[in-house]
């Protein structure tokens, strides 16, 4: 019985002490260095409340990456033309419609390009890493097809081609290698209505913010600490910052399009606190290997003595 | 320290023996096809849900069941409690298994299973990456417990191999067991770095995870967990054998009930620690809004403490029968967790839904059925199984208590 009890006690000090290592991690909130906007960082900027819903920029997009034609809808339920329903293997970017009773409003689905990428964290062999301009680029020998990016990132941007036998992510990189040698992002080159721009993030921003002077009444706005509605741009804050950043018409929310409620920091970041917490210098495992052997070897060596003991007293 | 293990004997070919392989037949015939079609092929997967059952129930569900053999080492070789000795063996190969297959798997799951040969080139190593922490980890952990398994293996030669094989085991059997101790510091050292992990993976997805499974506790609580899967593991192990094998194999009852309380006490420290972390946390409240997962979080408060409290119950332990059903019960508890976790507790967003497919299930049936049957081959041939010290022979070290 007392064995027993010892032994229970035992096992709980040791899931205790490897419990406080981890606890040492979770308040920790700043322990992972906060990634700034860099001056050149480059993305989007789509104005919902310009956007007429035309799809010019899916077809450019297509046209520009070498995608092939997405005849899904078209084959599903007779669409009079083809486009996709929503990003996919083959799509990188997509219209959406928003309606609520006479309430509608177009949103563009593509790659955030955010300041501080959870998917560049949470990729094994750094396939999704970030290349000049802070855009978030796909390298695909290094891509083992995990998928984790999918599960880490909080937009369900990274697309898989889940019938390839050698499939690829596809994301939007700001078509940084375009195939029919144009420059910068093909959608804002097509867009009649210049509802997506590209550029340097912060002239994006200060773009954004001159919008919104102009006119307050006609965006999306969030209360703010005072109370006080003030209008938004989703991407300024939002994850840590997204170097693509949005507009919303007035009365419709960010989350109602489509984008996540996030915090200001990183999504990554608690993880990365933690993590980082336990494996710092890789001195907790090394630590623990070292005291799991001496008592391996303690322990084994003194068993090897009792049983000699044993077999002498059986002996005589 | 395990010289009573002696190989079990008997018919290799039987029908059991042919059902396995046929379930792992088509398992092969899936995965082939799969490696022309793709993974959308076999599978019900999306891009919402880019991970279905083959992460949670393969992976970390079998190595959950795998980690019998790190729950029994640490009583063993760590704290010192010896008499576990003649459950190690046993746990060790269920181990082996667990995370081959677990292993398996996942090269079946990744798109692009041929990159994994980078997994061996450390500067592309993206040390940010929790998955490639667990994946090396699990690598390594597979490596090591099949090392373990080698002295059986060895044994065997040097009874009955061919005057070759006998000098070489005989060379190689010392080197081996001097190399032990260090090995398994090692297999000390791995699964609490990468059972952790597992759960640490989805730290990564703060938007997607419930509250109430979502906290920055994730790896303790996979620990945890794991420790009471692996003593279910090896509490189920130990009766099925003697059951099963009966006549030859007769089942630690006595150490299984010693295994068990400690087991019970873990449960209860798992059921006592997520609600003080929630409670910490500020997330407790969320447990009393009975929508969307809400009530999977109850059944799985209600499987570790059902198993913890027949494992804690006298004459459960005494009693075969229903000493299964306890084990039986804790681990479902921690498959629970685990699997609500990836799965249940996840939600990418509107419009994404996710069932297993029939590809799937057979794939994960099929990887179970090769465990299985390479388990009881094992245990045939070689000596993994304590034979002389079950629960009617004489207690081999300690006195009653």
């Amino acid at each position: 019985m007392n064995v027993s009890r010892r032994t229970v006690l035992k096992t709980l000090a040791v899931t205790g002490a490897a419990g406080a290592a981890a606890g040492l991690a979770t308040p920790a909130e700043a322990s992972h260095e906060a990634v700034k906007l860099a001056p050149d960082a480059m993305g989007l900027l789509y104005d919902s409340t310009l956007c007429i819903g035309c799809q010019t920029c899916t077809v450019a997009c297509q046209r520009a990456n070498g995608m092939p034609v997405d005849k899904s809808l078209v084959e599903a339920n007779g669409a009079p033309y083809d486009f996709p329903s929503d990003t996919n293997g083959y799509n990188k970017t997509v219209i959406k419609l928003f309606k609520e009773g006479d309430k509608y409003a177009f949103m563009k689905m593509q790659c955030m390009q955010c300041v501080d990428p959870a998917c560049t964290k949470a990729c094994m062999l750094g396939s999704l890493h970030k290349v000049e301009n802070g855009i978030v680029s796909w390298d695909a020998i290094r891509c083992t097809g995990c998928r984790y990016c999918q599960i880490s990132c909080p937009f369900n941007v990274p697309k898989f081609q889940w019938l390839e036998a050698i499939p690829r992510i596809t994301k939007c990189e700001l078509c940084r290698s375009r195939v029919d040698g144009g420059k910068g992002a093909a959608c804002a080159e097509v867009c009649p209505r210049s509802a997506v721009i590209t550029g340097k993030s912060v002239d994006l921003l200060a773009i954004a913010k001159k919008r919104i002077a102009e006119n307050p009444a006609k965006y999306y706005g969030e209360a703010g600490e005072d109370g006080k509605v003030v209008p938004k741009v989703y991407g300024e804050h939002d994850g840590g910052g997204t170097q693509t950043m949005y507009l919303a018409p007035a009365g419709i929310s960010f989350q109602k399009l489509g984008l996540p409620k996030l915090e200001t920091v990183p999504p990554a970041q608690m993880a990365m606190n933690v993590q980082h917490t336990l494996y710092r210098g890789f001195i907790l495992p090394v630590a623990l290997y070292v005291v799991a052997a001496f008592a391996i070897v303690r322990n084994l060596r003194k068993e090897a003595a009792a049983h000699k003991a044993q077999e002498k007293k059986e002996g005589k | 320290m395990s010289a009573e293990a002696r190989p079990l004997g008997g018919r290799i070919l039987t029908p059991f023996f042919f059902l396995l392989s046929l379930l792992a037949a088509v398992m092969a015939a899936l995965v082939l096809y799969r490696v022309f079609a793709g993974v959308g092929s076999i599978t019900a997967l999306t891009d919402g849900y880019s991970w279905g059952i083959w992460k949670p129930i393969n992976v970390v569900t079998f190595t959950g069941i795998g980690a019998g053999a790190y729950a029994v080492g640490l009583l063993c070789y760590i704290l010192n409690e010896g008499k576990y000795h003649p459950l190690v063996r046993p746990a060790v190969l269920v181990g082996a298994l667990g995370y081959t297959l677990g292993g398996t798997s996942v090269i079946v799951d990744l798109g692009r299973w041929w990159g994994s040969v980078f997994l061996g080139f450390p500067p592309w190593y993206n040390l940010n990456s929790i998955l490639l922490e667990v994946a090396l980890c699990v690598i390594t952990y597979m490596a090591v417990l099949w090392v373990e398994v080698l002295p059986a293996a060895l044994e065997r030669l040097r009874a009955d191999g061919t005057p070759g094989w006998k000098a070489f085991a005989t060379k190689w059997l010392p080197r081996v067991r001097q190399m032990l101790p260090f090995i398994i510091a090692l297999a000390m050292l791995l699964p609490t770095m990468h059972q952790s992990s597992l759960g640490g993976l989805y730290m990564m997805a703060p938007t997607k995870v419930h509250a109430l499974w979502f906290t920055g506790w994730l790896p303790f609580l996979f620990l945890v967990s794991c420790l009471t899967m692996g003593y279910g593991s090896v509490v189920i192990m130990d009766i099925l054998l003697g059951v099963v094998f009966r006549g030859k194999y007769r089942s630690h009852m006595k150490l299984l009930g010693d295994l068990a309380k400690v087991s019970g006490y873990v449960s209860l420290f798992y059921v006592v620690f997520r609600f003080a972390a929630l409670g910490w946390e500020g997330r407790l409240g969320q447990a009393f809004q009975f929508s969307g997962p809400v009530p999977f979080f109850w059944l799985e408060i209600v499987l570790f403490l059902v198993s913890a409290f027949m494992y804690l119950s006298p004459g459960v332990r005494a009693n075969r029968g229903r000493l299964f059903i306890a084990g039986f019960v804790g681990i479902l508890a921690g498959a629970a967790y685990r699997v609500d976790t990836y799965l249940t507790a996840y939600d990418p967003g509107p419009g994404w839904h996710y069932f297993p497919s029939v590809g799937e299930v057979l794939v994960t049936v099929g990887l179970a059925s090769v465990g299985l049957l390479v388990f009881i081959v094992v245990v045939k041939t070689l000596p993994i199984l304590a034979l002389g010290s079950g629960s009617d022979a004489p207690s081999p070290s300690r006195p009653t208590h």
